[in-house]
This record gives C-alpha cells, structure tokens and sequence, in this order.
C-alpha cells in the first residue's frame, strides 16, 4: 500500500468507461430481476423455515422422506454447512406453528434428532404484507430526509446524484440476488437499508470535498469542476481505500463464519460495500461533473481551460500542485 | 467545515500554496500566529488552558469508562440476549376484530394483558409480552423448552362457549364426548351455546378441597347474567347430573357433569387435576374475556444451544475482523495505529456499558441482526479514525506545523464523520422507528453505536491527537508515521507529494 502517489488517478477521464459499465451492471440486474425474479423468504410470503443443524451423518434424501413422512406437504431441503457441521434448511408453505412443530418434531424423532438442533419459524399469511410496507415506508423515509440533509448542507444537485449512485448501489445488489436465486429475507432488507447509508457515506465524504475545493481551491491548477472533482477523488482516496477494507474486512469474517442468519446479511453487505466505494467515484461524482459543467460559470471554465486540461492529463510529465 | 467558524488565533479551512516552485509560506501564516513577546505570552496561557480542557476530557471520559467496565462485567449476564440468541420460543400475534375495524389502543392493553396471564401460567421465567405497532402482540418465552405446548396454550385465543352436552347435535362428537375424549371439535352450527366467556370475571386455581389426595380444583366468579343463566341451567341438569361442554373455538375441551345446582355464580371446576392441568383449564378460561382475536403472525422456536453457536460465531467474527483492522491501521499508521487502537477500545467499552445500561432497564435485547449491526458500527468507527487521520496527515503535508494540523486537521476529520454519521443515523432511526420485527433490533443496535462513536470523536480522539501533537509527535516522527508527511512539506520536495492521498 502507498501512502502517496505520484501523480493524480485519472478517474474523470475514463468517466464515459465507468458510466457505461454502470449502465451495464444497471441493465443486467433489471433483466435478472424481471427474467428470473426475486425469490422471497417466508417472512413475506408466510410459510414455514426449519434449520436443523448437527445432523451428522443423515442424508439429505432421508430427511426428506421424514419430513414428508411427518406430514410436510412437498418441502424444499438444502443442506447447510455451519462450523463444518452438517444441517439442512428446510423450507414449506405450512402457515400453522402448531402443525410446523409437530411436523418439525417428529421427523426430528424419526431421524434420532433432539429439540436442541432445529429451530422453527412459522410466518402467518398477513404479516409479509406489513414487513414489507413498514420496510417500505422506512425506505422512503429514509431517503427522504437524507435528500432534505444533503441539500441543507450541499446543494439540490449533490443531493439528488447521491441518491442516483444508492439506486445504482441497491439495483445492482438486488440483481444480484435475483441472478443467484438468494432468498430476500428481512435481514436481507436491513442489509440493503444498510448499504444505503454506506452509499450515501462515502458519496458525502467525496461530496463534502469537491464543494469545498469547488468553493476554496485556487492552485492555477486544477480550473474546471473536472479537475476539480478529480483532485477530490485523488485526495480522498487512500482514505476511501482504507475505509472499505476496515469495513469489507469484518463482514468477510462474517460471510466465513457467521451461521445463516448472519450469512444472508453479510452477503448483501458485502456486495452493496464493494458497489458503494464505487459507485461514489465512478458514477456520482463524474455525474455531478457532468452536470455541474453545464452551469455558466463552470461552462466558461471548462472552455477556456478544458482543452490545456486534457493536454496535461495526456502527458505524463504532469507537475504536482506544489 | 465552513469557515465562518475561524476565530483568532486558529488557522482554518483549506487554503493550498500553489504553482510549481512556489514557496511555501511561513507556519501559521494564515493563522495570525503571535510575533511580539506579549502576545507569545497570552498565546501560552491559552496553549495551557487548552492542554487543561484536553487533559480534564480525558479525566472524565476514563471515569465514564470504568463505570462502564463495572457496569457490563460479566459481559453475558449483563446485556439482555435476545430470543435467537437465548434460545426459546418467539411468536408475534396479530389481533383482529370480528366486526373487521382496528383494535382501540385499550383491545390492545387488555389482549397484551391476557396474554401476559396465559404466558404466566406457562411458569416459564422473565418472559415478556410486548405491544408492537399498532395491532401486534410479540411475546417471547426464553429458554422453553416444550415449544408445543406454549404455541399451543397461546394459540387457545378464541371464542369461549358453554353448552348443554344434551344440545349438541353432533353425533359423531358425542360418541367421542362419552368415551371419555378431550379437545373434541364439533361441527358448526350443531350446538347452542347458553353462556360465553364474558360472563366470567374472574378464575382461580385452587386445592381441592373435596380430595383427600390433594387433586387441583378451578374456580370461576361469575358476573352479570352469568349466575343466573348458569343457575337455570345448573337447576335442570343436576338431578341427572347432565354434562355441560366447555367450548374454545368450537372445540370441548372439556365437558364435567354437573353435581349441583349452582345460584351463587361460583363455580368449582374439579376432577383431579393435577396443577398443570388446572392451569391449563384456568388459561382456557381466561381467553374467554378476550376483546380481540389473535392469530400467528411468526413464530420462531430456537433450540436452546443453536442461539448461543450463533453468538459465538459472531462474536469470533468481530473479534478477529478487528484484530486485522488494527493490525492494518497500524502497518498504514504506524504510531497513530495506537490512536486508532484506543480509539476503538474507548468506542467499545462505551458501546457495551450503554447497551448493559439499556439492558438493565429492560429497553435493549441482543438478536443476531443486532450483532450484524455491532459489526457494522464496528467498521464505521475505524472509518471515523481513519478520517481524522488521513486529514490530520494531509495538513500536515499541506504545511501546517504538527499542532494547528492536529487542531483543524481533527475538526475537519470530524465535521465529516459526522455528516456521514449523520446520514447512517438517519437510516438506523428510520428501520427503529418504523420497521417491525427483528429490523427494529437492528436500526436501534445501529443507532447506539453511531451515537458511540460520536462520543469518542469528541472525547478521545481529538483531546488525544492534540495532546500528542504537542510534544510527543514532533519529537519523533518516525515512530508516529508522520515523516513522509513533514518532509513533503518541506521545500523543495513538494514534487511528489501534495497530491492524490495527498
């Protein structure tokens, strides 16, 4: 790792590769989430999800067998792996906790298992429908004032770029789960809410210092809101990098050794980090370049500078700002 | 961040000496830094005054931190573990009205307090019955061991009838009835019912007196009309001691004969109960007086030791993904990694010692999404070190000397920590706030560990970096992982850095 670099990364410049990858990954997740669709987790849909975990050496035929034998109407079996310990994932549409334990129990007896390696959660049919409004609501919510907060502190532009990167961000990681066939479950939900405010964090610390440097900064230099946005990305970034390792590094930890309910959430923190870190200098802030250019005074800049500006960036003699 | 915060003597905002070949300018050159000999002496009052401010936060922050210490040792007993964790049965119920309209907040209040009596009868220990939204009831039992038997007795939640055994017309459940069986379901609109569960106000368990052997009697107090429909009734039957079914949701569940004609409108239940049983019969009862009818919404049964494998792994996963922060910090940081290190100490034992606080008055519960948050925060904390640091560095290169750095270079850190706080905050309160379930846990595990980090923003890291800055840091360099930074400043090198990092 190298605490300086000799010379400014030219993001900007590759900025139609970056906006063009998005677009990519954008239209991929959207055909993945209207071709293959999203695959919900009994919490929205009502049902029934047995984890049996240390079943040794019980095949996953067997279990079946004893859980269809107990009464399960066509449950669907996957075999989990937690601590090196074999389990299996049971998934039904049964909506009574009365015959999902019975059911759980005996074929838990049947296969020589005690009450002490399943747990059994039974949704009722309604309550989807509230988790998924009041995850909703707190979305919108959410966005909501994060938009009124940027735009008090920065400006209307940077408030609504940032919350075009977090679609980027959250779109992407759906899509991911749609391509993978993971189910969305409310952790999973809590993951993307979470992804939001990483998003949203590191677009405001780029943010912060682009409007600072955009306002303050007057080196002879760095004259058009490109450079300028440049020049933000270039400063911050050792901390961007630092940032996303200490933070990628403990949700890894937990994507490794986490059980399954911790798994879900690591995965999508995972994915939604990674795209975050990215999308704040590959999509938000080239955005808001783009856009701020087009103001007058900017316009004016980038006409008389832009040209010199791209010249230097081409020879890789370019002097420091000091 | 702005500078209208720029008083006298500080020197703030970001200002860039600039061109190739430039000069840099002299220390503090923006600052006002004093000249003259008598303002050099207020300037070290004000230096002495300061170290006091720095040294006397810290003072404080390590009295709060050794309350919190005493406060969260032993670590397990002190913060409540939530049911995933603890093991034992969670179920959330959804009450409806017959007629279709909203529960009243009073529905509410009177269906969570039934409820609570019915968890009670359970004898299961520190159980808790909760209101959530505006129309759910979570009720969590730690540690159950028969999940059958709590789900079922809680699922007992309907409609409760008495009817004349001679006035069921269901033939089928009454050859069953008369074999002795229980939990019989009759048919609808084979009976007719002379008295529901409303006109009973009150029911006990009690010994039964008319048992040598001790057998457990239940008793009802019987209001309104009750005592007058039951006496007419009871006149009828008891010459040929007829049968009066015990309906709930049109199932008997149980149906004694009647022994004699009862006026007083107190009526003994026996039969030789054992007390479980009688408990049991007694939560039957009880559900009578319900306003509401309660259904599953989600029901979690979590084996006893599962939860606690989880808590491990999480635990384990935290434990080591800080260890490779720190270890990282401090091969980028050098010196400073232990800033960073303290920082995060400081950062947990206040995280911990809150959330026993909120344990202990019963407001904070530890599920497995709440340990994914702990992690997450975890990560947020470093990240606000590594902000003030990064910036600390930066002005340093930028030509400050290693004090004003640690002065704005901490403010501006800072200021931008606290506006990505802010924003995760915002989050955090939004799922607490108006999220349901295990969500909820999250945004509230989340939100306290952005207030946490916050407190050591203020607390520790800026007094600390300032307090190094005076003395220890410039005295070796080296060691605090400041050289590059000093020798970009200088003039003359400025060449490569000042820029990207920089």
């Amino acid at each position: 790792m190298r605490s300086h670099f000799s010379r400014e990364i030219p993001f900007m410049r590759h900025r139609r590769t970056f906006l063009t990858l998005s677009c990519a990954l954008v239209v991929i997740a959207v055909i993945g989430i209207v071709v293959r669709g999203l695959v919900f987790g009994i919490e929205f849909r009502g049902g029934t999800e047995i984890d049996f975990r240390d079943t040794g050496d019980v095949a996953l035929g067997r279990m079946r067998d004893a859980l269809v034998a107990a009464g399960e109407v066509d449950p669907t079996v996957q075999t989990t792996v937690t601590e090196g310990s074999q389990g299996f994932l049971v998934r039904s549409d049964t909506t009574d906790p009365n015959t999902a334990n019975a059911h759980a129990e005996a074929a838990a007896a049947a296969l020589g298992l005690t009450s002490e390696n399943y747990t059994v959660t039974t949704i009722g049919p309604d309550w989807g429908a509230d988790v998924t409004r009041s995850s909703a609501f707190a979305f919108g919510v959410a966005l909501l004032l994060i938009v009124a907060y940027v735009s008090l502190r920065y400006e209307w532009k940077m408030s609504l770029v940032a919350v075009l990167a977090l679609l980027h961000d959250l779109l992407i990681t759906v899509g991911v789960y749609a391509w993978t066939q993971t189910a969305i479950t409310p952790n999973v939900v809590a993951a993307l809410l979470t992804i939001m405010g990483y998003s949203l964090y590191d677009t405001v610390v780029e943010f912060n210092r682009i409007n600072e440097n955009s306002r303050e900064l007057r080196d002879g230099v760095h004259r058009t809101y490109y450079q300028i946005a440049n020049f933000s990305i270039n400063e911050v970034f050792v901390r961007t990098i630092n940032t996303t390792l200490t933070s990628v590094v403990p949700v890894v930890a937990m994507l490794l050794l986490g059980g399954s309910t911790l798994r879900d959430f690591a995965f999508a923190m995972l994915v939604g980090e990674l795209l975050g870190t990215y999308s704040s200098f590959a999509v938000a802030s080239p955005l808001l370049a783009i856009w701020k250019t087009r103001e007058t005074d900017w316009a004016r800049r980038e006409a008389k500078y832009g040209d010199a500006a791209r010249r230097d960036v081409e020879e890789p003699a370019q002097e420091g700002t000091r | 961040m702005s500078k209208q915060d720029a008083g006298p003597g500080r020197s703030l905002g970001l200002s860039r000496w600039t061109g190739a070949g430039a000069t840099p300018p002299p220390k503090g050159a923006r600052g006002r830094r004093p000249a003259t000999s008598s303002t050099g002496r207020r300037a070290d009052l004000r230096l002495r005054r300061s170290i006091r401010r720095y040294v006397s936060t810290l003072v404080i922050l390590l009295v709060v931190l050794v309350v919190a210490v005493v406060g969260f040792t032993p670590l397990r007993e002190r913060i409540t573990q939530g049911l995933d964790i603890q093991g034992g049965v969670s179920v959330i119920m959804r009450a409806t009205k017959p007629d279709g309209s909203a529960p009243t907040s009073g529905d509410m209040a009177t269906a969570a307090g039934i409820v609570q009596n019915r968890v009670n009868a359970l004898g299961a220990s520190e159980t808790s019955v909760q209101q959530q939204g505006s129309n759910s009831i979570l009720i969590q039992i730690p540690g159950a061991t028969n999940a059958d038997q709590v789900i079922s007795t809680l699922g007992q939640t309907g409609h409760l009838e008495f009817a004349r055994l001679d006035q069921i017309g269901d033939a089928d459940a009454l050859l069953k009835l008369n074999a002795g069986a229980t939990n019989v379901r009759l048919k609808e609109g084979t009976y007719t019912s002379f008295m529901d569960g409303s006109d009973i106000s009150t029911v006990s368990v009690a010994q039964d007196p008319t048992k040598a052997s001790g057998g457990y009697a239940v008793n009802l107090r019987l209001g309104g009309d009750g005592s007058a429909k039951f006496a007419a009734v009871t006149k009828e039957l008891a010459p040929i001691k007829g049968r009066i079914a015990i309906v709930l949701d049109g199932v008997v569940y149980s149906a004694p004969a009647v022994q004699s004609e009862i006026t007083t409108g107190q009526v003994s239940i026996t039969g030789g109960f054992s007390l479980d049983e009688a408990q049991q019969l007694k939560t039957v009862l009880d559900s009578g007086s319900l306003p509401v009818t309660l259904t599953y919404s989600e029901s979690r049964v979590v084996g006893p030791t599962l939860g606690q494998d989880s808590l491990g792994q999480g635990v384990v996963a935290i434990a080591i993904g800080a260890a490779v922060v720190v270890a990282y910090l401090f091969v980028f940081y050098q010196g400073l990694g232990l800033l960073t290190m303290g920082s995060l100490v400081v950062f947990a034992v206040l995280y911990l010692g809150l959330l026993a606080l909120l344990s202990h008055v019963g407001a904070y519960a530890l599920t497995l999404p709440g340990l994914a948050a702990v992690v997450l925060t975890t990560g947020s904390a470093a990240d606000s070190s590594i902000l003030v640091l990064e910036r600390f560095r930066e002005e340093i290169r930028m030509g400050r000397s290693i004090r004003q750095a640690s002065i704005s270079g901490a403010r501006h850190g800072i200021m931008t920590s606290l506006d990505a706080d802010a924003v995760s905050l915002v989050t955090a309160l939004a799922l607490f706030f108006v999220a349901v379930g295990s969500v909820k846990g999250f945004g509230l595990t989340l939100a306290l560990g952005i207030v946490c980090d916050i407190v050591t923003m203020f607390c520790f890291k800026a007094p600390a970096l300032r307090l190094l800055a005076l003395r220890a840091i410039e005295r070796h360099p080296g060691f605090w992982g400041v050289r590059q930074d000093l020798a970009a400043a200088a003039p003359g090198e400025g060449r490569k850095g000042g820029e990207a990092h920089a």
